[in-house]
């Protein structure tokens, strides 16, 4: 009989990774797309920076005093590229820059060096113009304000140094330093605490969305692998041989279990290359992970796999025991596709709460659904709670066994020849409506 | 005196409202070749399946040699061999893997590479068989499931309709095949058929059946004076008007 379950294994092995749809959607598609999102995302963003600096400033001087004399000279200075305009009124200067590449104009009105030099505040004037609603639209029409408030933050340290000419502006300015420490679980790290709080976001969403992302293309594959051998009328000839039905169930799950760990290994190659290329460029505050005992230890490791591995299994068991009831492809997918929701509901709801602080009742819902589980097990890995772990995993495999078992009866009588989920009480309904 | 092959007594199968075999009785002999012949819906792919262990009777009962088709199906499984009718192979698998696969579940009688040539030579598909099932013809496809069916020398084959929707070629070929294949390896056929041609040139015995029973038995010849008919057709026409 092992010959047997070996012979299928191989055979579902060799026959997934050459369907093309299998191959390139499931196991080649994450090392493409995710990069070339995140190339997209890079190329977008640097365009946005090249564009920004390149963007001139159009400058309408009605002052002419010597604040604004100064003020020109130090936009010069941090390189902003300046179109003077000479005299005439806003709206002049405001109709000069129609179909130009200059979409903002900075005007000084008259008695801003007066102002400025008599403890009363100047008054700058920005216009932007606006011709679409794109993210670079909206980075030009701040191009003037960052050089602005460089020019101020001079202005505010000149003032500083003539008043207090003993001490350091950064003193006046900031007189109290906040040295912030993180206390986790007695665990005390300098850091602040939004940087802790980053960490907590990843495990909230990253992993509730991985196991999401893992378990619905999983799915599809192990429908797809019994209802081909009904669609491709391999079945019945599959059951006559002198094969154990059991080994026939656990040859297609084991091919698909091992398709699906390929899938889950190149979409995280290729999430890491997505993430890693957007946030590369953005420095994360240091925050000694491992002194707060956040790093994953040995144990959490091994148990963070047999559970990811229980997680894929049952989920495929299920796929394929609902599956059993369908015709062909197309039926089978359409019966997996609201196995979904046990999949997606306990994703988003643990996003953003734990389990303890929902009502009575959708607790209860919650953990008889397996994937409630596998979440709970992935965030219990960081804190290091082996025991809710060790629960989730016992939970796991006892979903596993019932749905295997259950499976097995159907694949060891003539219901899986037979067995059609029919839809013609819905046709009916509708056609009397 | 020979064992038979195959014993069926009053099988009975109901789906539902429908009453697919109605007290099916019939035996098959070691060695022949034997062809229940009957229209759409008459009940013999629900006999084969039965015997082939696929779906269990309502009632009644079948043995193929001597082994009791519910009670015993896995012995069973190692001495038959099914076609189903509109069979299909692995498309993602070549014509030689197709053959390997299937070989390797019969690897206790030993010689998987021997009964793969085998194969090769019934299927006659040479080279093309290095290449991928999803890129084979219909009656390609077909040649390749027959040999299947015969090359682990199967005590019995079941072979439902073993050449529907083949052309001329192929289904010469595929005749030619099974009738030299039995002869020379005294396999015994259970075969069901619309061609009245074929079943007259394979089958030792027929039997004509309609609505799930069995209305004459007997070798074609036999068959055709009981009606005083000229053919096989005439001689069905003739059985299911008196019913």
């Amino acid at each position: 009989m092992a010959s047997g379950l070996g012979n299928i294994v191989a055979k579902e092995i060799k026959e997934m990774f050459r369907d093309p749809k299998i191959l390139l959607g499931i196991v080649l598609m994450p090392l493409i797309i995710f990069p070339v999102m995140g190339a997209a995302m890079n190329v977008s963003q640097t365009a946005v920076e090249e564009s920004m600096k390149k963007v001139p400033l159009a400058l309408l001087d009605l002052d002419r005093g010597p604040m604004a004399e100064n003020l020109i000279l130090t936009l010069r200075a941090l390189n902003v590229t300046l179109v003077e305009i000479e005299g005439g009124n806003v709206s002049e200067a405001l109709e000069r820059l129609q179909g130009s590449n200059v979409t903002t104009l900075v005007v000084i009105p008259p008695g801003f060096s007066r102002n400025l030099t008599s403890g009363v505040r100047g008054e700058l004037e920005v216009y932007s113009i606006i011709e679409g609603l794109s993210f670079s639209e909206g980075a030009k029409a701040s191009v003037a304000t960052a050089p602005i408030d460089a020019y101020e933050r001079i202005l505010v340290r000149r003032t500083l140094e003539e008043a207090f000419p003993d001490r350091p502006p950064e003193v006046v300015l900031d007189p109290i330093s906040l040295r912030s420490i993180i206390v986790f679980k007695g665990k005390r790290v300098e850091a602040p605490p939004g940087a802790l709080m980053g960490v907590f976001m990843s495990q909230s969403f990253g992993f509730p969305m991985l196991i999401m992302l893992m378990l619905i293309s999983a799915m599809q594959v192990a429908a797809t692998s019994i209802s081909i051998e009904k669609e491709e009328k391999t079945l019945e000839t599959l059951l006559t041989l002198p094969v154990g039905r059991l080994s026939i169930l656990t040859g297609k799950l084991a091919g698909s279990v091992v398709v699906a760990v390929a899938g889950t290994l190149t979409a995280l190659i290729g999430i890491n290359y997505y993430t890693t290329s957007i946030f590369g460029s953005v420095p994360v505050e240091g925050l000694d992970l491992e002194a707060l005992g956040l790093v994953l230890s040995s144990p959490a490791y091994i148990l963070l796999g047999v559970m990811m591995f229980m997680t894929i299994v049952s989920a495929l068991a299920l796929a394929i025991c609902v599956a059993a009831f369908s015709e062909n492809v197309r039926s089978a997918q359409s019966l997996v596709a609201p196995l979904n929701i046990l999949i997606v509901i306990p994703s988003i709801i643990l996003m953003f709460a734990d389990v303890e602080i929902l009502p009575f009742p959708v607790q209860v819902v919650m953990y008889l659904i397996p994937y409630t589980h596998s979440i709970i097990a992935a965030k219990a890995a960081f804190a290091g709670d082996y025991f809710i772990m060790l629960r989730s995993i016992a939970y796991l495999s006892a979903f596993t066994a019932f749905i295997l078992y259950v499976t097995a009866k159907i694949f060891t009588t003539e219901r899986i020849i037979a067995a059609r989920v029919s839809f013609r009480w819905l046709k009916r309904k509708r056609g009397r409506s | 005196m020979r064992e038979n092959a195959v014993e069926v007594k009053d099988l009975v199968k109901v789906f539902g409202d429908i009453k697919a075999l109605d007290g099916l009785s019939f035996q098959v002999r070691e060695g022949e070749i034997y062809g229940l012949i009957g229209p759409n819906g008459a009940g013999k792919t629900t006999a084969l399946r039965i015997i082939a262990t696929l779906i269990k009777p309502t009632s009644g009962s079948a043995r193929v040699f001597g082994l009791d088709v519910v009670r015993d199906s896995p012995k069973v499984r190692r001495i038959i061999s099914y076609l189903p009718e509109e069979a299909g192979a692995y498309k993602n698998l070549s014509g030689w893997e197709y053959l390997k696969f299937m070989a390797n579940f019969y690897s206790e009688k030993g010689g998987v590479e021997a009964m793969v040539e085998e194969a090769a030579e019934i299927s006659g598909l040479g080279e093309r068989l290095r290449d991928k099932v999803k890129t084979y013809s219909k009656g390609m496809t077909r040649r390749l499931l027959i040999a299947r069916a015969l090359m682990t020398k199967p005590k019995l084959a079941i072979l439902d309709e073993p050449t529907s929707g083949l052309d001329v070629v192929h289904a010469i070929h595929v005749r030619k095949v099974i009738k030299e294949y039995v002869r020379k390896h005294g396999v015994t056929v259970l075969l069901s058929s619309h061609n009245m041609l074929e079943v007259e040139f394979l089958c030792d015995r027929i039997a004509l059946i309609n609505k799930g029973k069995i209305l004459v038995e007997g070798s074609p010849g036999e068959v055709k004076s009981r009606y005083g008919a000229d053919n096989l057709e005439e001689a069905f026409m003739e059985a299911t008007r008196l019913g």
